[in-house]
């Protein structure tokens, strides 16, 4: 009995891992960013890109590719801002990942915390539920993995900086997550 | 069903206890004298960016102390010293950041950053702070010890949250005076000072306690339920 639920459990937990689109396959630039984040991370901010949204594979990855273009383009970053990039598909596209410090809040919570974007703007809609089931899971792994404390805290990003983001519908779905901490 | 029904009973008390155990969880920070300890307490910007800070020591059958508090209407990001304490306040990055130097083993005790607003009752940032000072010795690493390149913890280091959190001595501390520095300006996170691994041992042993409490409040309740519904047929609950 026990053996079942262990495997199970870990079943899931794979799962949850594998499914993150990697860099590669949505084309992406290569990363020149170099700052890594401590393990495990403490804090999860969620934002919005206030862009355009997509649902599907192929779409979802151009709008990955596009935001990633304006990241470096535009504003010279050394790559996408956000560590993970979550589209209306359901999938999970890996931005800066685990690993690397990402550029979607500020100074002092870019080090400390794993930046996880919804892309779309969502003031006025909600993203669809395998999109929140994707980012739910994404944050199961990386306590699976030992990359987020077990008791992780998950913030709003107009929590932390002044901004709309991650939109007022998205905000209020967060706010009932269980990691949520105001 | 009737069983279903009480299965779910137990899970939940399963469950809350492990959340009553888990939220107010302390975060312990064990550091040698001489050592600066360095919080961050983040604030909700919407709601607090406005108001005033203090870190306040907590003292058993007494008031808070509290030890340094905060302008009135910090707008700008501002400092406040007072003699080992040190606030700073940046209101623009939701943060609090908190500093204790040349710690002594006297220090040591609980602490807790709030937002300060008197006659209101304080509103508790981040989580209480179990400091924990000892002496100098050499069979801990001490400062002399500083990695060149930062390093990140793996999920390796895991397992140390099952060694005892006394056996300071043969406890790996790779993070133990590792500056989180960022090139951006001004803000250093000193994430090394934190030491995880009290939440197995702060965990277990309250859960341990109130489960077996629980299993009591549990079993009474099975017991009345069963002698009140006892001989009865459930004759009308066929749709589960």
């Amino acid at each position: 009995m026990l053996l079942a639920w262990t495997l199970l459990a870990l079943l899931g937990l794979g799962a949850s891992c594998n499914s993150v689109v990697p860099r590669g396959e949505w084309k992406a630039q290569p990363s020149e960013c170099s700052q890594r984040l401590q393990h495990p991370v403490r804090y999860v901010v969620i934002s919005h890109t206030a862009g355009s949204t997509c649902d599907c594979p192929s779409s979802c990855e151009q709008q990955a590719r596009n935001v990633q273009h304006y990241h470096k383009g535009s504003l010279g970053w050394c790559d996408v801002g956000y560590n993970f990039l979550i589209g209306e598909d359901g999938h999970v596209y890996e931005g800066r990942g685990w690993h690397i410090k990402g550029d979607h809040t500020g100074p002092t919570w870019n080090p400390i915390s794993i930046g996880i974007t919804f892309m779309g703007n969502y003031m006025e809609r909600v993203p669809p539920k395998r999109a929140l089931r994707a980012a739910l899971n994404l944050l199961e792994c990386g306590v699976a993995r030992g990359f987020l404390r077990s008791n992780y805290e998950v913030k709003g990003h107009r929590d932390v900086q002044n901004t709309l983001s991650p939109g007022d519908q998205l905000y209020e779905v967060i706010q009932r997550w269980e990691g949520y901490r105001e | 069903m009737r069983k279903a029904g009480l299965l779910g009973l137990f899970w939940m008390f399963l469950v809350s206890e492990v959340q009553a155990a888990v939220d107010p969880a302390e975060e312990r920070y064990d550091l040698v004298e001489g050592q600066t300890l360095t919080v961050g307490c983040p604030f909700n910007i919407m709601k607090y960016a406005r108001s005033r800070k203090a870190w306040q020591k907590l003292q058993d059958g007494k008031e808070p102390l509290t030890l340094v508090v905060t302008e009135r209407s910090p707008t700008n990001p501002s400092e406040v010293r007072m003699g080992k304490y040190t606030l700073k306040d940046d209101p623009d990055e939701a943060m609090l950041h908190v500093q204790m130097t040349d710690l002594r083993v006297t220090d040591s005790g609980l602490y807790r950053c709030v937002i300060y607003h008197p006659p209101n009752d304080p509103v508790l940032l981040f989580h209480p702070v179990r400091l924990v000072v000892t002496k100098d010795s050499s069979s801990l690493l001490t400062s002399d010890i500083i990695p060149t390149t930062r390093t990140t913890e793996d999920p390796g280091l895991f397992t140390t949250k099952y060694m005892r959190r006394d056996m300071t001595v043969t406890q790996p501390l790779p993070k133990s005076t590792t500056v989180v520095s960022s090139p951006d300006p001004g803000v250093t996170f000193t994430n090394a000072t934190s030491v995880t691994r009290v939440f197995i041992s702060s965990i277990v042993v309250p859960v341990v306690c109130g489960l077996f409490s629980k299993t009591l409040v549990f079993t009474v309740m099975f017991a009345v339920t069963q002698r009140s519904f006892g001989g009865q047929t459930m004759s009308h609950n066929s749709d589960f």
